[in-house]
């Protein structure tokens, strides 16, 4: 019980993770999220008239239309389909992977003291080298484009998993450590019944940072990887010259991530609905 | 015929407990015997929670022997799974689980199915009259009824010993008295061995069988019996009150 890899030696007494969980978690109250509905409304409006505005004082390959960009994305929409399948399929395995992997990465850095520093040491490393490094690398070392894009997606997000895990299970309550060591657990039922569950949220926040993120690493690894999906398509795009088709592809993406936000705010107040809805004033 | 005396279930023989150079229990002995009631009653600094977490194994001592229903809880820690439960001062409830998924956690620890883990809690909730809070979640319990799912969720397991660590002082009075009250029936009727910390007088002499003071560096300075037939005899208990305060020092903390 007093191995130095206990799960107890890597307990912050004074820390309550779900107390600053809840602060980091912004609570809106309904007008707020209405104003923040029409703001946004107001926001998007504005750019299309900008955009409006200036196709009139200059040529289309500079700044075609909002019509013509809306045009663009109907047709993008209908005939690109399996293009953004294999985006999406692309995303999921991925995200999950690097999450999966992090989640038990992040738990063997809390639990095992000894492989702690070598561990930490990698995932920092790893966050110091460029997206654009991993990228060039994959290239010379993947023939496979499926393999180089789950690669360099993979290497970029499974640090954010495993740290923010690891900062869960260092933001442990001592208290809850010492009640539920009171009964003898196994070091199974540790992370089973007070572990994993108390990572939950550090899992969802990742996840909402990580995703915007998630897109944009996949776009970009496709344009420099691979010679399908949308950022093969918009690589394509531009050098022929078809800007409408960048710009569709762009709000495209914008409102993926908007609706992949949500799916993932949905699913966490369900999921953690344990957690009380606090408001400040 | 002589009777032969019970073996104790706890046992501390001449323990003592040093922080660096602070001697924080000094060289105490004491027993409990199966289905006492005993409170640890002292000032705060008086070393009642070091000798508490002797007990539970959560800490070992410099000198002398710990045994816990006949095994050394900090050695052998792993040996008192089942046979003993605390409650702690704080509820320490688990905020994903309800109250009667936090009743059931020891349960599911001892490896009881969920089905079986959770029909064993929710009689429990009963007992604690907690019916009709089995589904709330604990930002939805007072602080009395936390305190209830983590007595619940500490008898249910059907421990040889309970160990309190002051686990009503941070209620008011009449959810602390009542608390009090709930719990020494509970203890008496199952027939449990128990040992509470307590820096209240009023508590060690409603719950306990038998009172020990304890002056710092831990050690038992007064030791008093409550026998059955005075526990209601209000100018006995008083007399016992004055007699527990001098041995403290003066008055109570509060």
């Amino acid at each position: 019980m007093n191995e130095p890899d206990d799960v107890r030696s890597t307990a912050r007494p004074t820390a309550q993770p779900t107390a600053l969980l809840q602060q980091a978690r912004p609570v809106v109250a309904d007008s707020t999220g209405r104003r923040e509905m029409i703001a946004m409304t107001v926001v998007v409006l504005a750019l299309i008239a900008a955009m409006e505005v200036a196709s009139w004082f200059v040529p289309d390959y500079i700044m075609p239309s909002p019509v013509i960009v809306a045009r663009a994305l109907g047709d993008l929409l209908m005939g690109d389909k399996s293009h953004i399948g294999i985006t999406l399929l692309r995303l999921a395995a991925a995200v999950s992977f690097s999450m999966a992997a992090g989640i038990l990465v992040g738990l063997a850095m809390g639990t095992f003291a000894s492989i702690r520093p070598y561990l930490r040491s990698l995932i920092i490393i790893d966050t110091g080298i460029p997206a654009l490094s991993w990228m060039l690398v994959a290239v010379f070392w993947f023939k496979d484009p499926e393999a180089r894009i789950f690669f360099i997606l993979t290497v970029i997000l499974l640090p954010f998993y495993a740290l923010n895990v690891y900062d869960g299970m260092r933001a442990l309550p001592k208290d809850s450590v010492d009640m539920i060591e009171s009964f003898r657990p196994s070091r199974m039922q540790v992370l089973r019944f007070l572990v994993v569950p108390h990572i939950v949220p550090y899992v969802f926040l990742t996840t909402r940072s990580v995703i915007g993120y998630a897109i944009r690493m996949a776009i970009f690894a496709e344009l420099v990887a691979s010679a399908v999906g949308v950022g093969s398509r918009m690589s394509l795009a531009q050098s022929t010259f078809h800007i409408d088709q960048v710009l569709a592809w762009t709000f495209f993406l914008v409102v993926l991530n908007t609706l992949f936000q949500s799916a993932v705010a949905l699913l966490e107040k369900r999921l953690l609905r344990w957690r009380p809805e606090a408001s400040v004033r | 015929m002589s009777t032969v005396p019970a073996l104790p279930l706890i046992e501390l023989k001449s323990v003592s407990k040093s922080f660096g150079e602070q001697v924080v229990v000094d060289a105490i002995s004491l027993e409990v015997r199966r289905g006492e009631i005993v409170a640890l009653l002292g000032r705060t600094g008086a070393g009642k929670s070091t000798v508490m977490n002797m007990l539970m194994g959560t800490l070992g001592c410099d000198s002398g022997s710990v045994r816990v229903a006949g095994v050394d809880p900090f050695r052998e820690f792993r040996a008192l799974k089942g046979k003993l439960a605390v409650s702690f001062q704080t509820d320490r409830l688990l905020p994903w689980r309800t109250a009667l998924d936090n009743a059931a956690l020891g349960l599911q620890i001892l490896g009881r199915s969920r089905t079986d883990a959770r029909r064993i809690a929710r009689e429990w909730l009963v007992r604690v009259k907690l019916e009709g809070a089995e589904d709330k979640y604990v930002h939805e319990l007072s602080g009395g009824m936390r305190q209830r799912v983590s007595l619940a969720r500490a008898l249910a397991v059907d421990p040889e010993i309970v160990l309190l660590d002051e686990s009503f002082s941070q209620l008011d009075h009449v959810t602390s008295k009542a608390l009090r009250a709930d719990f020494s029936r509970l203890v008496r009727q199952v027939g449990k061995t128990c040992v509470f910390v307590t820096h209240r007088i009023d508590d060690a002499l409603e719950m306990a069988d038998r009172i020990l003071v304890l002056a710092a560096p831990a050690r038992v300075a007064f030791e008093e019996a409550i026998p059955e037939d005075k526990r209601r005899d209000i100018a006995h208990l008083a007399q016992v009150h004055a007699r527990i305060a001098r041995a403290m020092g003066g008055e109570e903390d509060a």
